[in-house]
């Protein structure tokens, strides 16, 4: 405790002549463009990939996706009719990690993701493949920040696949999380 | 972490003649992020989110008393443990404490410079704990016990070759391997560190005050592996880290990710609100030490508490044509480059960083690019004036600055020796004042003609012209 009101103290006798300065309000920006087109082009920018399908279509997509993969880790949200028919292996072992996004964010190619949905599946297979409902894609980072609902324990903003540059200035991806980033919108 | 801001002259000196490598990858690798940087603004109305970020810090450290009351009551909502720390020696005990509860073997770290501010690696190390760096650039530099020479890119110093002879030698990779080899061995070797890890250890790039939620950016992933797998975590937050809501996290995020790197959000940012939640995968237990060391004191300078609103970007850095010679290492602590330069004499005292200030050319360009507009030449000029007031200037200068002014007050002088100046072939390093100037620089190139003589020449051509 001592630190602390020692601390304190410390920053209010600091404090006591300075004069208060205003918080700001962040305007709202309005977006004219649509921003699942806008979500998909910076989602490539970003070096990942997307895809938009409807619904009912969405596992024919996944399965034709997915080629090659003998199985994946899967996070807790995504629905069972969404699952495509791989075997279920732990994340630790798992080459394709497929998780279920909370919301998605349009401006910068984003995708959040819960505690909730499974951390281990979010970062350790090697490629993610994450899902997003459309209503749930945001024009901006701030639009999606102040609607969100009671925070998760950790929320992971994922905009690519994993990179580096630290050797030599030479770009490497999948350095530690995921090199491969694909991201399927359903409608 | 020792300083050695004192020797800067003679380290910066030094590094030119020894290590000429690391000029040409420090100027690459900041000229890079310097272009990347500017076509990000340009992409934004970057003078109104920059004003923005720099009214909301400023609203935030005038009431920093209320924010750190508020983000400490939150936290503990979140069920995260508060530490309050003073010092490293206030730091450690808590370090120390987590150890010896979880039997702690093996520590994962993300990049913190405030970590390295604290000495926590030597710690760590001396209570018989392995700590791993996770961040690439960051896990060399520990490999070649090297200290970060950048805030955002440790690393940026090792050339290529300089990497495929280390990894040669401690993993046998060929000489020749490539970028993507070496990334690969590094990530085995970290990826069993963090399974096998029971402490993961991080700084932060955000602490909201309304919410007590941990923002950390970052484009590997090893941040959000160092603060999902190991069952216990600990955040070192400085004091001026804090944000007052959450929505603040929607203007911060994108314009560091873009002062820092040109991206608009860095690949990874994790939001954390403390301990795994039942049934979930991440930490049993999280802490967060608020930490001091300087800060406070900051705050109360009249002028220099504009530096606390620094977000550590790095921007300052890549703008910098001083900076950009060396890197950081010659500035002898953490904060290298013109952010180092205004804040260490700060944090250390200007006894101990007095020949920071003096490393810039005062061009402005430091100031241009700062996310959250710290003035930094104004602040370099008031921490000159203080070094000159307590008698710390270099003491060329001060000599120097002597007989300038003897000179200046005498027009006989001041002839003759400007006279003398142009008329010496090159023995400038024989005028003991010329020399410590020169030490630094490149030779001065006088005008062959004083000036008032070339303004006669001029004046004159303009009347004939002006009569004809
Ligand atoms: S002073 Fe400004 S530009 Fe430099 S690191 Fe801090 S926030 Fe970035």
């Amino acid at each position: 405790m001592e630190a602390k009101t020692r601390i304190l103290a410390r920053v209010r006798r600091a404090l006591k002549d300075r004069p208060k300065a205003l918080l700001p309000e962040h305007p709202h920006a309005t977006f004219p463009e649509d921003p699942l087109d806008l979500f998909l082009k910076r989602l490539g920018e970003n070096g990942a990939e997307g895809h938009r399908v409807d619904r009912a279509e969405a596992l024919a997509l996944l399965k034709e996706l997915l080629p090659g993969f003998p199985g994946a880790a899967f996070g807790k949200g995504v629905p069972p009719e969404l699952r495509p028919p791989l075997p279920e292996l732990p994340p630790e072992e798992a080459p394709l990690g497929i998780s279920w996004a909370l919301f998605a964010v349009a401006e910068t190619g984003t995708v959040a993701l819960s505690a909730e949905d499974g951390r281990r599946t979010q970062l350790l297979p090697p490629a993610h493949l994450v899902l997003v409902e459309a209503e749930r894609v945001y024009p901006t980072l701030l639009m999606a920040l102040s609607h969100l609902g009671p925070l998760p324990s950790a929320l992971g903003l994922h905009s690519g696949p994993s990179k580096s540059a630290d050797i030599g200035q030479v770009m490497v991806k999948g350095v530690h999380g995921p090199g491969r980033l694909m991201v399927v919108v359903l409608i | 972490m020792q300083a050695k801001a004192k020797r800067y002259p003679e380290e910066a000196a030094r590094l030119l003649k020894e290590k000429p490598q690391v000029r040409t990858a420090v100027t690459g690798a900041t000229l890079h992020f310097e272009r990347n940087r500017l076509k990000a603004y340009g992409e934004i109305d970057a003078e109104a989110w920059r004003e923005r970020a720099k009214a909301v810090k400023n609203h935030l450290l005038t009431h920093l008393d209320h924010y750190l009351e508020l983000a400490e009551k939150r936290l503990r909502e979140n069920g995260v443990q508060v530490h309050w720390a003073e010092t490293p020696e206030d730091a450690h005990r808590v370090l120390r404490e987590v150890v010896a509860r979880h039997g702690v073997r093996r520590a994962v770290k993300a990049k913190s410079m405030l970590t390295e501010e604290l000495g926590v690696n030597p710690l760590l190390e001396s209570l018989g704990v392995e700590v791993y760096e996770t961040d690439l650039g960051e896990y060399l530099i520990q490999l070649l016990g090297e200290p970060p020479s950048h805030i955002v890119g440790p690393a940026i110093h090792l050339p290529l070759e300089e990497i495929q002879r280390l990894f040669h030698q401690r993993f046998g990779t060929p000489l020749e391997a490539s970028p993507e080899e070496l990334a690969q061995v590094a990530r085995r070797v970290l990826r069993e560190a963090f399974l096998t890890a029971e402490l993961g250890i991080s700084g932060a790039n955000f602490l909201v005050a309304e919410t007590g939620t941990l923002a950390l950016m970052e484009n590997e992933g090893n941040i959000r592996l160092s603060t999902s797998l190991p069952r216990v975590h600990v955040a070192f937050v400085g004091l001026e880290k804090l944000l007052p809501r959450f929505q603040d996290l929607g203007l911060f995020l994108p314009l560091t990710a873009r002062a820092a790197t040109g991206q608009r959000l860095s690949t990874f940012v994790s939001l954390l609100q403390g301990p795994a939640r039942p049934g979930e995968e991440g930490p049993e237990e999280v802490h967060v030490v608020l930490v001091d060391h300087g800060r406070t004191a900051l705050l109360h300078d009249p002028e220099a508490w504009e530096v606390l609103r620094c977000v550590r970007c790095g921007a300052c850095l890549n703008a910098c044509p001083v900076y950009r010679q060396t890197g950081g290492h010659p500035y002898g602590y953490v904060y290298s480059g013109p952010i180092g330069a205004v804040l260490d004499p700060g944090l250390l005292g200007l006894e101990e960083a007095h020949p920071l200030p003096f490393a810039s050319t005062l061009c402005g360009a430091c100031q241009e690019a700062c996310p959250v507009k710290i003035p930094i030449p104004k602040l370099l000029l008031t921490w000159r004036h203080r070094a000159a007031e307590e008698g710390l200037s270099p003491a060329w200068e001060k000599a120097a600055m002597g007989a300038f002014l003897k000179v200046m007050a005498s027009p006989t002088l001041y002839r003759l020796f400007s006279r003398a100046l142009r008329g010496l072939p090159l023995p400038q390093d024989l005028l003991p004042l010329l020399r410590a100037w020169t030490q630094g620089r490149g030779p001065l190139k006088p005008s062959p003609k004083p000036f008032h003589e070339l303004w006669q020449t001029l004046k004159e051509a303009k009347e004939e012209g002006d009569g004809g």
